[in-house]
């Protein structure tokens, strides 16, 4: 009852919107794991921008839907990416489209 | 025996360090330790009016570092409690009137009288920072939960390793319960997860912290203030006591009801 009142009072409905601390924590999360390696963000954007340019020569994807971030449970630091893949293609046709231009 | 001196640091200023410099001396002493805490943030000093001592002061820091006096004359003791004593910071100066290893000197002859010497670092990362950290064994890391402070706790995690400090202890301070509740504040194990530190308690936010201060009295010495008990709590870990987190549910009108009309807590 109280959850339900609060929720109504409180804003966002729980399918809505995050709540303010779930932006805070995922905005931190790349911070800090950003500080940690010394990337600035525009440093980040071009380690992005060359993993799809290096996975894209090997399978078609969507670049939009790519996600990259830094994992950085118990201090140790990895780099996780998710690149929808939306064909394969040959490695001799990626070549091949490459000489062609 | 050679007492452990610990600093209290926390890279964004105004999140607490000082009132937890206070309260843990405070704490520690009144479970019969012998305490000196010494202010480290020259020329913002603020340790002295929060213990309500600033009315003693003859000598500073800088006096003893620069040998205008002997150790002893400048310590301060406390007014409430006997074994605690107060190293006060200079406020005419500024930072770079101490070097590092000055610094290490002070705490080492302090850490032969006592049992617990306690630093209050400046906001920041630089001069100030790196007096209050050269001459420590062990490091508290207090922050909000709040991007900013979390922030700049995790920076002051990196540099404290670079300088031997590996495994620094969090004071998550001014939780706010009610709004951890509706899902706007950053929760305890948000912010351990972010910075990956072990946890020596977590503070609420809470007027009592204010008024005593304005009192020039520790809230620690409140046995009604639920911030004085989360203090005292983190006297009892520093101490080697096992003693278990505090709830910080958000309170129900019933039990603050119940509070007010005194049953319970
Ligand atoms: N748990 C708390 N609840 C309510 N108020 C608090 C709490 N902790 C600290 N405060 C208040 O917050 C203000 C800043 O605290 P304090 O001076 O200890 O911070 P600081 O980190 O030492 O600041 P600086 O970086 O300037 O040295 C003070 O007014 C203090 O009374
Ligand atoms: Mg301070």
């Amino acid at each position: 009852m109280f959850d339900f009142m609060s929720r109504i009072l409180g804003g966002k409905s729980r399918l809505g919107e995050p709540r303010s601390k779930s932006l805070a924590k995922e905005r931190l999360k790349l911070a800090l794991a950003c500080d940690r390696v010394e990337l600035s963000p525009q440093v980040f954007e071009g380690l992005r921008l060359d993993l799809a340019r290096a996975v894209s020569k090997y399978v078609e994807i969507d670049e939009a839907g790519m996600k990259v971030r830094f994992d950085s449970s118990d201090r140790r630091l990895s780099l996780v990416a998710s690149v929808p893949v939306v064909g394969t293609r040959r490695t001799g046709q990626a070549r091949r489209s490459k000489s062609r231009r | 025996m050679e007492g452990r001196v610990i600093v209290v640091t926390s890279g964004k200023g105004g999140v607490g360090k000082t009132t937890v410099v206070a309260n843990i001396g405070c704490g520690l002493a009144s479970r019969g330790k012998k305490v000196a805490l010494v202010d480290a943030d020259i020329g913002l000093r603020n340790l002295d009016v929060v213990l309500g001592l600033e009315n003693r002061i003859v000598y500073d820091i800088v006096h003893v570092i620069e040998g205008k006096c002997r150790l002893r004359q400048a310590l301060i003791r406390d007014k409430r409690v006997q074994t605690l004593f107060l190293m006060p910071a200079a406020q005419s100066r500024d930072k770079e009137a101490v070097q590092p290893d000055q610094m290490k000197q002070l705490t080492a002859s302090l850490a032969r009288e006592f049992d617990y010497v306690v630093i209050d670092c400046p906001a920041g990362i630089e001069r100030g920072f790196k007096n209050a950290v050269a001459g420590a064994d062990e490091a508290v890391i207090v922050t909000m939960p709040e991007v900013s402070a979390v922030r700049d706790a995790d920076r002051i995690v990196g540099l404290l390793e670079a300088q031997g400090l590996g495994d620094p202890r969090l004071v998550i301070n001014r939780l706010r319960p009610e709004m951890v509740k509706r899902g706007d504040m950053l929760d305890i194990d948000d912010v351990l997860d972010l910075l990956a530190i072990d946890l020596l308690g977590v503070v609420p936010d809470d007027e009592s912290v204010i008024t005593s201060t304005n009192r020039g009295e520790p809230v620690v010495l409140d046995g009604a203030s639920r911030a004085g008990e989360a203090f005292r709590r983190i006297a009892a870990r520093i101490d080697g006591e096992d003693v278990p987190f505090m709830s910080l549910e958000a309170q129900s009108m019933w039990s603050k009801f119940k509070r007010f009309i005194g049953v319970g807590r």
